[in-house]
């Protein structure tokens, strides 16, 4: 780990901060009959708000199921993977906010802008001032400094975090960091200085029931049925107007889908096949399909895959053979999104797509062609009609977890589809153990998976994760965390273009290395995509407004999105 | 005092048994639990030296030998500690257990309580007058029974929540008003009218068991030489219903009721995930599907004991009401 000036820096003012705090603790417990929410009336919301909230104030409790389970894990610690949902983006916020379902600039927040150097070794942020904490402190540059450097979560490719003035930062990495950016001004949930350098605790198993934070919202009460909010009254962007939140924990679909129709819950994001009878009942809905679905292939021999999806020749003519049409209607009631075997979100990552591939995967079936393909590479059809190399029959496992029907439905079809062009395909279904282990491990030659869809609107972070070389093992040897290559796909000329594009912002540049991804990850299919999975939510649309909708897409709508929680809620007003 | 004696020492061993299988069952699952646990854990971040400890403690360390490692499993029983849950981590399992508890005893307890009282009462007239219009029931009764849990759940929750929406549809208490449990009339009576769409559920699917079983032991009592005797005397026929053919008709279903606790176990999990009602069936289906063994241990160990608590009540009632049971230990 190197430590510079600017980290040396940092600690000597956390410790200066941390021995003000304890001043100011004292302060505060000699008032303890007071609110403890009041704003400090001299640091009240100087700001402007950024975002217009539409509607009117309203008292109405807005009920919200992000998709805990009874009994809920309390804890509002950002550290902390089960985290309860509000905590990210409804009290902690990051400086910006990138929004999964738009193409535009992210919307700042706790930052105003931020500037790369030329190489990518520097971030320049400006803070937006006059921000407090909900427990009356001023936010600081120190509060950022605090957490890029010393939080629990701080990455380690910071080399040194400094002021430069009150309000600006700067950032400084050993290598170019662009492909960060995300994580850095999107994911980095800022927390105050004051509060965590002080603690007595771990700060990972900190529960963290009253968190201090600059969002919208304020926690009132956590159990082990709900928690509750109310509105910050002296949040930057002005106090929202929803004043009261509260979510719930819901044990099944069903039991949510019956609390929508009953109008007993508000905000969900949740998977309903049929949504007519909640859409009668008068609730809005939005669906933003974003993570594909695909079939993950075990498909580099080189690194110890088995199975005949390893020949590149029978994972072409798997591609298309695959009736998508059918899938899409007989498996997941038509509302996935059209996928696109070059990873980029269809209408958000348009401008990536290569002119030289094609974009969209085959909807319907070339058996024809899929056949040719199987011929050219040596394979000749049987007598029981299945394609074979030298008497021995392609036959591949395709596993899907048990419970999930639509991956499991869509299963039985590929296994359908891929034998009218003569590829034998069998389906079948394991726990969830073994796909997971499977996976990681290596050890299938088909599953029925999903990709993690991109959080900014370019499919770079795909390419690095899911096709990258550095991001896989041997088969037999289990992924580290953080590595997401299951295909065990390994190209020399894929890894030289992700190291392209991740040291340039310049558009140009990376078209041409993507250009060049998408025609080898096209050709050797390592996932074969089937679909983009359905996003919906739904939402109270009688007594609520500014909700985002198709053709104001703000943030992702969905009520379990990491920090799109606190920009939606804040954006929302009452009807009347 | 003989009988209870002896009968206490049947249940210590049986109870010895249970924690030591307990102990042993995830010591001898494929795998080894520990790594799947820190392999778990460490996706979510570094595992700290105090977790591993926790999970060394909890799997044992393999360095040390099965048999400290049982000693030291005892240890931590006496002193409460159940080790710390993966799922919920760092809630230690005792709170989790602790407040999951008194809801599943409460709703399930009471439900069978109920439906074994509702179902012997009526399989007692429904045998005394066998023969009757009233032998029609017994079908009907035992095709509900037929029925599974979540199924009469999900229909209940339609008619009675959905489309009229006199029930509430989730909760152990109102969720919308209450932060969490507390001490108020308006809590109780939150609790008590949460509680009557689970129960119905429990009662339905489980009275017509006890209804078809009193009333054929009913019949065959009936049958015997002293009730014909008791009838020949000129007894009141209500008392040779209950003293005579009944007291020894029930045997049977006493004798069961312990058993059945331990399949309300597997039905309560399905009833809670329907409900959303917090409980400890919700705790074990959380932990399995989490790999959460420290969770699971927990859970089995308490399901294990509650089983252990009422077959021992049921054993003490046997006693009383059958003086042969007394007798011939």
């Amino acid at each position: 780990m190197i430590r510079t000036m600017g980290r040396k820096r940092a600690i000597a003012a956390a410790s200066m901060v941390a021995g003000l705090s304890l001043i100011v603790a004292g302060c505060s417990d000699s008032d303890e009959t007071g609110d403890e929410t009041s704003a400090d009336p001299t640091t009240e919301a100087t700001s402007s708000s950024g975002d217009s909230a539409t509607g009117t104030a309203t008292d109405r409790e807005l009920v919200v199921w992000a998709g805990a389970t009874t009994p809920i894990n309390q804890t509002f610690n950002p550290y902390v993977p089960e985290v309860q949902h509000l905590a990210l983006g409804g009290v902690y916020e990051p400086l910006f906010y990138y929004n999964k379902a738009g193409s535009g600039d992210p919307m700042p927040l706790l930052g105003e802008s931020f500037e790369w150097n030329e190489d990518g070794t520097q971030l320049t942020i400006t803070l937006r001032e006059g921000v407090t904490w909900n427990d009356g402190e001023a936010f600081t540059a120190d509060d950022v400094i605090y957490t890029f450097t010393e939080a629990p979560s701080a990455p380690g490719y910071i080399t040194s975090a400094e002021a430069t003035d009150d309000t600006t930062v700067v950032l400084t990495f050993d290598e170019p960091q662009y492909t960060n950016e995300l994580s850095l001004l999107g994911l980095s949930w800022m927390v105050p200085e004051h509060v965590w350098t002080s603690l007595d605790e771990d700060p990972l198993t900190f529960p963290n029931l009253e968190p201090v934070g600059t969002g919208p919202y304020v926690i009132t009460g956590i159990s082990d049925a709900n928690y509750t909010a109310e509105a910050n009254p002296s949040y930057w962007g002005g106090e929202a107007n929803v004043k009261n939140v509260r979510y719930i924990g819901v044990d099944n679909n069903q039991a949510a889908q019956d609390l929508l129709q009953t109008g007993q819950i508000d905000w969900v994001g949740m998977f309903i096949p049929e949504p007519q009878p909640i859409l009668d009942a008068g609730l809005g809905y939005i669906n933003t399909p974003q993570d594909p679905t695909v079939l993950y292939t075990c498909s580099n021999a080189d690194l110890g895959c088995e199975g005949d999806q390893t020949d590149v020749a029978v994972r072409q003519a798997l591609n298309l053979a695959i009736d998508r049409t059918a899938i899409k209607d007989k498996a997941f009631v038509g509302l996935t999104g059209t996928s696109s075997p070059t990873f980029a979100l269809l209408g958000r990552d348009d401008k990536w797509i290569s002119p030289d591939v094609e974009a969209e995967s085959p909807q319907s079936p070339n058996v024809e062609e899929a056949q040719a393909i199987l011929e050219e590479a040596g394979y000749t059809q049987g007598d029981d009609g299945f394609y074979g190399k030298d008497g021995d029959p392609i036959e591949m496992s395709l596993t899907s977890v048990d419970g999930w029907t639509d991956y499991n439905n869509a299963a039985q079809l590929i296994q359908e589809q891929a034998a009218e062009a003569g590829i034998k395909v069998t389906a079948a279904t394991v726990s969830w153990n073994e796909f997971a282990d499977g996976r990681t491990n290596g050890d299938f030659e088909l599953i029925m998976g999903g990709v993690i869809g991109t959080s900014v609107p370019d499919p770079f972070q795909i390419y690095k994760d899911w096709f990258g070389g550095d991001s896989t093992t041997p088969a037999g040897t289990a992924l580290e965390p953080g590595q997401w290559n299951f295909s065990r796909y390994d190209n020399d000329i894929v890894d030289e273009q992700i190291q392209v594009a991740a040291s340039t912002v310049d558009e140009a540049t990376k078209m041409d290395a993507y250009a060049t991804i998408q025609e080898e990850i096209t050709r050797d299919l390592p996932y074969i995509p089937i679909v983009i999975n359905a996003t919906q939510t739904f939402y109270n649309q009688t007594d609520y407004t500014g909700w985002p909708t198709e053709d104001d897409l703000y943030a992702f709508p969905p009520s379990w999105g990491a920090g799109a929680a606190g920009v939606v809620l804040h954006s929302l007003g009452g009807t009347e | 005092m003989r009988y209870v004696g002896r009968r206490l020492v049947i249940y210590a061993v049986t109870l010895w048994a249970a924690i030591s299988l307990n102990f042993l069952l995830p010591r001898m699952l494929p795998g080894d639990p520990a790594s799947i646990m820190i392999a778990k854990m460490s996706r979510n971040g570094d595992v700290t030296e105090a977790q591993l400890e926790s999970i060394r403690r909890l799997f044992g360390n393999p360095d040390t030998s099965l048999w400290d490692q049982y000693l030291q499993y005892w240890q931590q029983l006496f002193k409460g500690d159940l080790g710390v849950s993966v799922s919920f981590y760092p809630t230690p399992v005792v709170e989790l257990i602790g407040s999951a508890l008194p809801w599943s005893i409460g709703l399930v307890g009471m439900a069978t309580i109920i439906s074994f009282t509702v179902g012997v009462g009526a399989g007692m007239f429904a045998g005394w007058k066998r023969g009757t219009w009233v032998d029609h029931i017994v079908p009907s009764t035992t095709l509900l029974q037929s029925l599974p849990y979540f199924w009469v759940a999900m229909v209940l929750i339609y008619f009675f929540a959905v489309q009229n929406q006199w029930f509430p549809i989730i909760g152990g208490y109102n969720v919308f008003m209450f932060g969490g449990p507390e001490w108020s009339w308006a809590f109780v009576g939150s609790v008590l009218y949460h509680a009557i769409l689970p129960a119905t559920t429990i009662v339905i699917s489980s009275v017509g068991g006890w209804l078809l079983g009193m009333r054929n032991m009913m019949v065959s009592t009936m049958g015997e030489d002293y009730v014909t005797t008791a009838e020949a005397k000129g007894l009141k026929k209500r008392r040779i219903m209950t003293t005579y053919a009944a007291r020894n008709a029930v045997l049977p279903s006493v004798a069961g009721f312990g058993v059945a606790l331990g399949f309300v176990v597997g039905g309560f999990v399905v009833m809670e995930t329907v409900f959303s009602y917090p409980g400890i069936g919700k705790l074990m289906i959380t932990a399995v599907r989490g790999n959460d063994y420290a969770l699971m241990q927990g859970v089995f160990l308490v399901i294990t004991l509650t089983v252990l608590v009422a077959m021992f009540i049921t054993d003490m009632i046997y006693g009383l009401i059958d003086p042969r049971a007394r007798q011939n230990v």
